[in-house]
């Protein structure tokens, strides 16, 4: 059984595995499931200190700004589309297009992580609400500062394959490695998605 | 495989390639619109439990259109979704039974009474 | 095949990679120390599993006989109430997470992939960096021992509000959350390399159903840790930051409630008791149809329940606490919940007891230890079932009750599961049979020496002797059951000191044996002993459940197709074996050393910038990342061996034996 033409990489099916899912792919995917109970249980810390706040608790309403907030959901969301150009440029071959999305990608991840830092420090010292002063403050720094420490080592695993991709070693056989980063980053987003809804949106709502 | 056919069906991939870098472009637009109407709906004159599902509805949704376009498992074998979608549901379902367990009238803070 | 070939990073026809800078040279050495420390061989690893759980097993067994001398007399003075409470914490933490579950991990290493029908794990360096991690946890967790601030004390479970800093401010907490962060990040990377292997390494014909119960086991098995451990690792996250950093988490005066620790830690808790019992019940699976001499009594049924009381095990975790005042739906809900898990326990015991039934039962050491494990499980069920019942609870909670229960599961199950095992395998792994005589007689002992220490238990619990208590009373009337009970303590001590004399001595001086020694069902008998490094010469087919039964009532069939495979393989280059790595385990030390910057070393006066403790830590984190980038760039080439037909190899990758086309 000869594939037809030559060098066709067939990206979605790996032939020397039970399942044809490629090894590294199903690794990822096991991971994110996990990833999902470790967030999902952080996200429930936070909540369920929601529900009884405290008396003298910061007022969260007064504490966010949801337009910066916003902003970076927006930001995080392009990102991941620049992640998912990236993985498709990697699978056709299109080094030039992969670094050119990967770059962009570390961008906009950059950004984020600016917007949270200069959101951190701001809460603190604008708002008064510092991780030791509150319940609120302990909560949310922990969650969204547990979910900016995966940005972080997002951009640098991603800022370490667009250095890889310069020295030549990297092309379209290595595009499950780029895939499996892309899961990565995606999984990132997604957990933002939420914590967007159930930290700040449902603050607004009486 | 003839080389013929074989020809025909990398054509048909590269059509396939040049309409996935289009839906990855309209999906990014949609999120990017969902996200605006999530902004809106907090705002919104309703009963909370009415914003509060609607938000959680369209969040489900981004994170639907992330998890099957942006991360593939459209494409991929139906293994993948299975695996993923054990971790959701095992967080979530410990989520709401956490939430329920703290949400009880037994477990209000006592300070807080 | 040829796809595979395309696709296959093994392009290189030599023994050796080919030069480059020198952190990226591969270690090619076989014997002595950096072939141990650079190994990627999922025997050798399984191997090493085994001798660490070994010997953490005597230390934790020690532990206890410790407070078994304490409790044998009432207001004793052998311990001190702190000792006391490093021994009830340090035996439990050890016994779980330093042997038991150890020494589950040894048999899915070494047994799982042959069992599959695969030369190796999926990911071998990531299978070596679990072990290395597992070690490094393993010293942080006992470093206390050497420290002015002891061991842990806070008990197995972590309970704030006593192991917050407001309560036990030392290092010894500290150490307890470190170690078990590193050995919670050393299961979960194990567990996916074991689910990705079983998913996606399976030998061609090894459908999902044809596979041994302990590999269905193992699998999960492996499924829980990597969905039960983020549970307990935010638990510690919360519990270090309160600890490191004054968060609120659990700090009640400013809004934190220490109930969230104990509902995060059970989350993550109760699923890890069916991670310590699932894996005995996989090995029990294989051992009771060897030697019942036919097959497993309703194996889809057997297999459907070990996921069922997986996937049920994460819905029971209140039952812990039914005396905590969650309420009464709650408590309701959680009780029915736990009343339900006993089901799908009970059809596997029934399987069990249809496997036996109307066998050509044969009484070697490993069946007794087999018959054992069900009567003594059982019994451990029927107390489990007790506390299932929430007002019953009420009255058995904390007390000598749930002890004589956990036990009665977690010696009588998961240990006598083990120690089957070990006798089972021995042969495959070290070549040599334990002599009959001896194994019984550690048998008999280990049995009469655990039921004389716990049985009694069960009635000093109902009679009101609470957990974790160093001393108690004269008049309280539970002197006799404790003095029996740290009689039969060291009896069981003795039987295990037997069992492992008969160990050692047999490794070194027992009867040798060559293959097949128990005319045993599954595949990993089919080997040669000693197993070759490359597992199978040929990459077998299956036909059926209990492969190897199969093969040994088809053999001209699997002959015919073994030699057809074997001409495949050559002709595509032969046996793909994959480099050993040191970065595995150097990125194990960097984990040691940053987990005892944050756990053991002192914060600095805030002048300082760096003080010892970030230093410590960073240098620790430096050393891991470095080592995982250098993984990364080693690569994951291989080479090729072409053992010829009696299995003999004629050096790596070199000239052909005569008569093989390559």
């Amino acid at each position: 059984m000869s594939t037809a033409a030559a060098g066709v990489i067939d990206h979605h099916h790996d032939p020397s595995t039970s399942t044809g899912i490629p090894n590294k792919k199903l690794v990822m995917w096991m991971f994110l499931a996990s990833d999902c109970m470790f967030f999902g249980c952080l996200i429930s810390t936070h909540l369920i200190y929601r529900l009884h706040p405290p008396a003298g608790a910061p007022n969260a309403r007064q504490v966010f700004s949801i337009e910066l907030t916003s902003f970076s959901t927006f930001i995080l969301l392009m990102s991941s589309l620049m992640m998912a150009l990236a993985v498709n440029a990697i699978q056709k071959g299109n080094l030039k297009s992969l670094r050119a999305s990967l770059l962009t990608t570390i961008f906009f991840g950059c950004i984020f992580l600016g917007c949270q830092v200069y959101e951190f420090s701001h809460f603190v010292s604008e708002k008064h609400m510092t991780i030791t002063n509150s319940i609120l403050g302990t909560t949310f720094f922990t969650l969204t500062g547990t979910h900016g420490l995966h940005v972080l080592i997002g951009v640098i695993w991603l800022t370490a394959m667009l250095i890889y991709s310069y020295t030549g070693r990297l092309s379209e056989k290595d595009s499950i490695d780029v895939e499996m980063m892309g899961l990565y980053w995606h999984f990132v987003d997604i957990v933002w998605i939420v914590i967007f809804t159930a930290v700040y949106l449902l603050e607004y709502i009486s | 495989m003839s080389t013929a056919a074989a020809a025909a069906s990398s054509h048909a991939d590269h059509g396939l390639e040049e309409s996935k870098f289009q839906i990855y472009v309209q999906i990014a637009m949609l999120l990017a619109v969902i996200t605006g109407m999530e902004i809106v709906t907090v705002y919104l004159p309703f009963a909370a439990w009415l914003l509060v599902t609607a938000l959680v509805v369209m969040s489900a949704v981004k994170f639907l259109f992330v998890i099957f376009y942006f991360m593939h498992l459209r494409w991929d074998k139906p293994f993948c979704t299975i695996l993923f979608f054990i971790g959701l549901i095992l967080g979530g379902g410990t989520m709401f039974g956490l939430l329920k367990l703290f949400g009880a009238a037994a477990s209000v803070p006592i300070l807080n009474q | 095949m040829a796809d595979a070939l395309v696709k296959s990073d093994f392009l290189g026809k030599e023994d050796r990679a080919e030069p480059k800078p020198f952190v990226l040279y591969r270690p090619t050495a076989k014997t002595g120390l950096i072939s141990w420390l650079t190994t990627v061989d999922h025997k050798r690893i399984g191997f090493l599993y085994g001798a660490f759980a070994l010997f953490f097993f005597l230390v934790g067994g020690v532990e206890a006989l410790l407070i078994r001398i304490q409790l044998f007399s009432p207001n004793n003075s052998f311990l001190t109430a702190q000792q006391y409470n490093e021994m009830f914490t340090m035996h439990a933490t050890t016994m779980i997470f330093l042997a038991i579950m150890p020494l589950s991990a040894a048999f899915f290493n070494f047994i799982m992939p042959l069992q599959v029908g695969a030369r190796d794990v999926a990911f071998p360096r990531l299978n070596a960096f679990s072990l290395w991690v597992f070690v490094a946890g393993a010293i942080i967790v006992n470093l206390g021992w050497f420290l002015p601030d002891g061991a842990p004390n806070g008990g197995w479970f972590g309970y704030t509000p006593l192991t917050t800093k407001a309560f036990i401010p030392g290092h010894s907490i500290d150490l307890w959350v470190m170690g078990l962060q590193l050995l919670g990040v050393a299961s979960i990377a194990a567990s996916l390399n074991f689910i990705v292997t079983i998913i996606n390494l399976r030998a061609p014909g090894m459908t999902m159903m044809r596979l041994p119960v302990f590999t269905w086991m193992t699998l999960v098995t492996a499924f829980l840790i990597v969905l039960a451990f983020p549970a307990i690792t935010i638990a510690l996250v919360e519990l270090m930051m309160d600890r490191l950093f004054g968060t609120n988490f659990f700090e009640v005066s400013n809004g934190g409630m220490p109930i969230l620790w104990t509902h995060l830690f059970w989350v993550f808790g109760h699923p890890e008791v069916y991670i310590l019992i699932l894996p005995g019940m996989g090995i029990i699976s294989e051992i009771l149809p060897c030697f019942s001499r036919k097959p497993l009594f309703g194996y889809p049924i057997v297999v459907f329940s070990g996921a069922a009381i997986g996937f049920l095990g994460f819905g029971v975790w209140s039952h812990h606490m039914f005396t905590t005042g969650m309420g009464t739906m709650a408590t309701a809900a959680f009780s029915l919940t736990t009343m339900a898990i006993a089901v799908p326990t009970g059809v596997k015991i029934f399987n069990w007891i249809g496997t036996l039934w109307g066998g050509h039962l044969q009484m070697r050491t490993p069946m007794m230890f087999a018959l054992g494990f069900i009567w003594l499980f059982m019994i451990g069920g029927f107390s489990g079932v007790m506390h299932a019942a929430a007002p019953a609870d009420a009255q058995q909670h904390n007390s000598y009750f749930v002890v004589a229960h956990f036990h009665y599961v977690l010696i009588g199950g998961s240990l006598f599961a083990l120690l089957a095992g070990i006798h089972y395998w021995f042969p495959l792994i070290f070549g040599r049979k334990v002599s009959e005589t001896w194994g019984k007689l550690s048998f008999w002992l280990i049995f009469i020496g655990f039921n004389v220490t716990f049985f009694p238990m069960h009635f000093i619990g109902l009679n009101g002797m609470p957990r974790r208590t160093f001393t108690y009373d004269p008049n309280m009337g539970w002197t006799a059951g404790n003095r029996v009970a740290t009689v039969g303590a060291f009896i069981l001590g003795i039987g295990v000191a037997v069992y492992f004399a008969v160990m050692i001595y047999t490794r070194y001086k027992g009867e040798k044996i060559s293959r097949d020694p128990w005319d045993a069902r599954t595949l990993e008998w089919s080997l040669p002993i000693p197993v070759p490094e490359y597992n199978y010469r040929v990459l077998p087919t299956i036909h059926a459940r209990d492969e190897f039964w199969y093969d040994k009532h088809h053999r001209a069939e699997i002959e015919q197709e073994q030699a057809a495979h074997l001409k495949e393989e050559h002709a595509h280059g032969g046996i793909h074996m994959p480099f050993q790595s040191i970065y595995p385990f150097t990125a194990g030390i960097g984990m040691l050393i940053g987990g005892i910057g944050v756990g053991a070393v002192d914060a600095s006066p805030a002048s300082v910038l760096i003080g010892p403790k970030l230093a410590v830590t960073l240098i620790g984190g430096l050393i891991a990342i470095v080592s995982i980038f250098l993984w990364a760039l080693e690569g994951n080439e291989g080479y090729h061996l072409h053992p010829d037909e009696d299995g003999a190899e004629p050096g790596h990758g070199a000239q052909p034996s005569s008569g093989h086309p390559h």
